[in-house]
C-alpha cells in the first residue's frame, strides 16, 4: 500500500506539465461524486477536462426495467427489496417511491444478503430483490442466491438489472465523434475484474488509463499518471488504486458471478443496446427468475422527450447544456435518469455547480 | 404522479420546506415577528414551538423516542435564547405495544425535564388501532420565556460574521441509519441532548446573530437556509469542520454526506468577528461542545448560496438536499 502524496505536490506537478487540452472521462459514478464534494474539478489547472462517464448503475437503468420492478411491487403481496438510489428513478408509470407512496410494500435495503432473511420472516408473501449494479454487486446478488437455493427459500426471486462494465466503456470508445484522450476507471471494480477485461482501452483504442480509487488523493494522482503518459506519448493501463489489484482479479467473486449469471444484451438508458453488456440468470437458477415467475416482461419505451442524458453519458455536453436542465428537470422531479442518483452526473451538477456567477465555478 | 406525498417531502430539506410553505398559505400570517418559524415568539416574552417524533428504531445508542421527544423541543426553544419551562406532550399508541416500553420512554423524557427544570404541564394520550400508527409517535408543545430581549434570527446575520459549530456532526442520522441498515460501528452513538445551557451561556455576548440547532437536513441544511433566508453568502472550510470518524465510516459505506445528516444536539452559532472565541471558549465548558470550532464566514459574495473550501484546495457548493437520502449501490 503506497501513501499518495500530499494533494498540493500533485497539483504543483499538473501545472508544471500543463497540456494544451486532456478530456478525461471518469467511468465511475462514484469517482464523479467524490471529484465534486472533494472539489477536484476546481483545482486542476486549464487544459483539463473531466467528463462523467455511464457508471452509475441507477442512471443507466432503463425505463423498462423500472416499469418492470413498478409491476412486481403491484403483484398482490409482493414485497420489493431495492437498493436506495433506484427508488427515485422516474419510469414510464411513475418510480418506486411513487409506488410506496400508493401503499405498495418497498423496502430499501443495503445488501442482496438482507433477502433471504427477510423472505424466511414473511411465508406467504412474495419477496422480490431487485438485484442492480455493476460487477461490484453482482457477486454479492449471486452468493445470495446460492445461499437462497441451499435453504430452499420458494418465496423469494430477483430482477436481475446486473450490467457489465467493459461493454459498455467499449461501446464509448466505438463512437468516432467521442471527445475523450484517456479514463480513468473505478479501483473496487478491478478489484473483482482484474485488470485484463480493461486492457483493450489501451491496446485497441490506444487511450491511456489509470484505476483510482475514490479519494480526491487517488483520482488526483490517477489524473497525473495519464497526464505523464500523454506526454510521453505512451499508451498504458496504469494503476494508482491504493488496494493491490490482481490482474486476473477476485478469482472466488467472478467464478460466483460467472456461475449465477450469463451475458446478455442489455438497454442501457441514454446509450441504447449493447450487446453482452447485461447480465441474465443462468439456466440452473431459472426459478429465481421474477420476470418468468411473474409473466412480467415490460416493453421498452421510448426515452423521455428532450432529455439528453445519452450526449451526457457519452460526455458530449455537460449537463448544463441541456435545455430542461435546472428547468423542467430537477433532482426533485427527474425528467432524466442522470438528474436521479446522487451519482448522476446531472444530479450532481445540479447540487455542486451554480453557473458562472461564483467563485467556484468549474468548466 | 406529484399528488401523493413521498417520504422525500419529510426529509427536511428542499422538499419539505415547498411543502411547509403550501400548508402555512392556507392560513393568515400572524402577527408575531418570527411567524411559521421552528420557534415563535408570543406577546409578553413568552415564546413556543411544537415538534413532532416518529423514529426507528425507538431506542438507540444514546437515547430513545422519549428524550428524543424533550429534546427537540428544547432546543428550538434554546437556540432563540429562550429558557424551556413548561412541556405539553400528544402520545399516539399503537395497540399492542407493552405498557412498559411507553412508561420507559416517559422515564427517558422526564430525566431530561428534571435537569432542565421543566413541568410536564398536559398531555392527550390516543390508542390506535395495529397498523394505524408505528408504535409511538409523540408530539411535545414546549412554551417558556426569553431570557434576551434581541431577537435572534437569521436577518441578523452580517457578512464577517463568524459561523461557530458547537460539535462533530451528523451523529443522530450516523447512528439511525447504522441501527437500521445493521452496521456494526462500536462507538457510534446519537448526540441527542439538550442545548439550553450552552445556548443561555451565549446570550450577553454582543456580537451574537442567530443560533440554530442542526435537526433534520443536517449542518448543510441550516446553512443554505441561511444563506437563502438572509439573502448572504456563506463560505465554510472542509479542513476546519469537526468531524467523527465513526460518521465518516458510515457515510462512506452507505454513501451519505455527513453534511445533510441529522443532529439532535448541535448547534450553529453565527457571531461577530471580535466575539467568536468568547463564543468558542464558552461552549469548550459543556461537555456536548468540547469539539466546538470555528468553520466558516458570512460573505457579501455569491448572496445565497454555501460554498466549501475543501481539504485539497478546491471548491464546492454545498446545497439544500432534496428528498429522502437514500443510500446509494455500490
Ligand atoms: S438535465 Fe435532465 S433531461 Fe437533461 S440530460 Fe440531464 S437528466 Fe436528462
Amino acid at each position: 500500500m503506497t501513501h499518495p502524496p500530499a494533494p498540493e505536490a500533485i497539483i504543483r506537478a499538473l501545472r508544471e506539465y500543463s497540456p494544451r487540452s486532456l478530456n478525461i472521462m471518469e467511468v465511475c459514478g462514484t469517482h464523479t461524486v467524490s471529484a465534486f464534494r472533494s472539489g477536484v474539478r476546481s483545482v486542476l489547472p486549464e487544459g483539463y477536462r473531466l467528463i462523467s462517464g455511464p457508471g452509475c448503475p441507477v442512471c443507466v437503468t432503463s425505463q423498462g426495467q423500472i416499469d418492470g420492478a413498478v409491476a412486481l411491487a403491484d403483484v398482490p403481496d409482493a414485497i420489493v427489496l431495492t437498493y436506495g438510489d433506484m427508488l427515485r428513478v422516474p419510469g414510464s408509470n411513475g418510480s418506486l417511491a411513487d409506488a410506496r407512496a400508493r401503499g405498495r410494500d418497498v423496502r430499501v435495503v443495503t445488501s442482496a444478503m438482507e433477502a433471504p432473511d427477510i423472505a424466511l420472516a414473511s411465508p406467504g408473501r412474495q419477496v422480490v430483490f431487485l438485484a442492480a449494479g455493476f460487477e461490484t454487486t453482482a457477486p454479492a446478488t449471486a452468493a445470495m442466491l446460492s445461499e437462497a437455493a441451499g435453504r430452499g427459500l420458494r418465496n423469494l426471486s430477483i430482477l436481475c438489472l446486473h450490467k457489465r462494465t467493459p461493454p459498455a466503456v467499449r461501446a464509448l470508445l466505438e463512437d468516432a465523434a467521442l471527445g475523450i484522450d484517456a479514463l480513468i476507471l473505478p479501483g473496487h471494480v478491478c478489484v473483482i475484474l482484474g485488470h485484463a477485461p480493461f486492457l483493450f482501452i489501451s491496446e485497441q483504442y490506444e487511450r491511456p488509463c489509470v484505476i483510482a480509487g475514490f479519494s480526491a488523493e487517488s483520482m488526483l494522482l490517477g489524473v497525473l499518471d495519464l497526464t505523464i503518459q500523454r506526454a510521453r506519448g505512451e499508451t498504458a493501463l496504469h494503476s494508482v488504486y491504493p488496494d493491490a489489484v490482481k490482474s486476473e482479479g477476485n478469482r472466488k467473486a467472478t467464478e460466483l458471478m460467472d456461475r449465477a449469471f450469463v451475458p446478455c444484451d442489455s438497454v442501457w438508458r441514454g446509450l441504447g443496446k449493447i450487446s453482452s453488456s447485461g447480465m441474465r440468470l443462468a439456466p440452473s437458477l431459472k426459478d429465481f427468475d421474477a420476470e418468468l415467475r411473474f409473466g412480467v416482461s415490460p416493453g421498452e419505451p421510448p426515452e423521455p422527450r428532450g432529455c439528453r442524458c445519452g450526449d451526457v453519458l457519452r460526455g458530449r455536453i455537460t449537463p448544463p447544456e441541456c435545455p430542461l436542465f435546472r428547468t423542467t428537470c430537477t433532482p426533485a422531479a427527474p425528467v432524466g435518469p442522470c438528474m436521479v442518483s446522487s451519482e448522476g452526473t446531472c444530479g450532481a451538477y445540479f447540487r455542486f455547480y451554480k453557473g458562472g456567477t461564483v467563485a467556484w465555478e468549474i468548466s | 404522479m406529484g399528488d401523493f406525498l413521498t417520504l422525500g417531502h419529510g426529509s427536511g430539506g428542499r422538499l419539505t420546506n415547498d411543502l411547509v410553505r403550501r400548508i402555512t398559505s392556507v392560513f393568515p400570517a400572524p402577527e408575531t415577528p418570527s411567524a411559521f418559524e421552528d420557534c415563535a415568539y408570543l406577546p409578553d416574552g413568552y415564546a413556543m414551538t411544537l415538534d413532532g417524533f416518529t423514529v426507528s428504531p425507538r431506542v438507540f445508542p444514546g437515547g430513545d423516542i422519549g428524550k428524543l421527544s424533550i429534546c427537540g423541543s428544547v432546543n428550538d426553544l434554546a437556540v432563540r435564547g429562550v429558557r424551556p419551562e413548561w412541556i405539553a406532550m400528544g402520545l399516539i399508541l399503537e395497540e399492542g405495544i407493552a405498557e412498559e416500553e411507553v412508561i420507559g420512554y416517559m422515564r427517558s423524557a422526564a430525566l431530561v425535564c428534571k435537569e432542565l427544570g421543566i413541568t410536564l404541564t398536559c398531555g392527550d394520550t390516543k390508542v390506535v388501532p395495529h397498523g394505524a400508527a408505528d408504535g409511538v409517535f409523540i408530539t411535545t408543545c414546549a412554551t417558556g420565556r426569553r431570557e434576551t430581549a434581541r431577537n435572534l434570527g437569521m436577518h441578523a446575520l452580517r457578512p464577517g460574521d463568524h459561523l461557530i459549530l458547537s460539535r462533530s456532526y451528523g451523529r443522530h442520522g450516523a447512528t439511525i441509519a447504522a441501527q437500521r441498515f445493521d452496521l456494526d460501528v462500536p462507538g457510534l452513538a446519537s448526540d441527542c441532548a439538550p442545548l439550553w445551557e450552552p445556548a443561555r451561556a451565549l446570550l450577553d455576548i454582543g456580537g451574537l446573530r442567530c443560533m440554530r440547532d442542526c435537526t433534520r437536513g443536517g449542518t448543510g441544511t441550516v446553512l443554505c437556509e441561511w444563506a437563502e433566508g438572509a439573502g448572504v453568502g456563506i463560505e465554510i472550510r472542509e479542513d476546519d469542520l469537526p468531524r467523527d470518524p465513526d460518521v465518516l465510516s458510515v457515510c462512506d459505506i452507505l454513501g451519505f454526506d455527513p453534511l445533510y445528516l441529522a443532529c439532535e444536539g448541535c448547534m450553529i452559532v453565527a457571531v461577530s468577528a471580535e466575539d467568536a472565541d468568547t463564543v468558542l471558549s464558552r461552549l469548550a465548558q459543556f461537555a456536548p461542545c468540547s469539539g466546538a470550532a470555528d468553520i466558516g464566514v458570512v460573505t457579501e459574495g455569491h448572496p445565497g448560496l454555501v460554498g466549501m473550501r475543501t481539504h485539497i484546495g478546491g471548491h464546492r457548493v454545498v446545497d439544500m438536499p432534496v428528498g429522502e437520502i437514500l443510500p446509494r449501490i455500490c
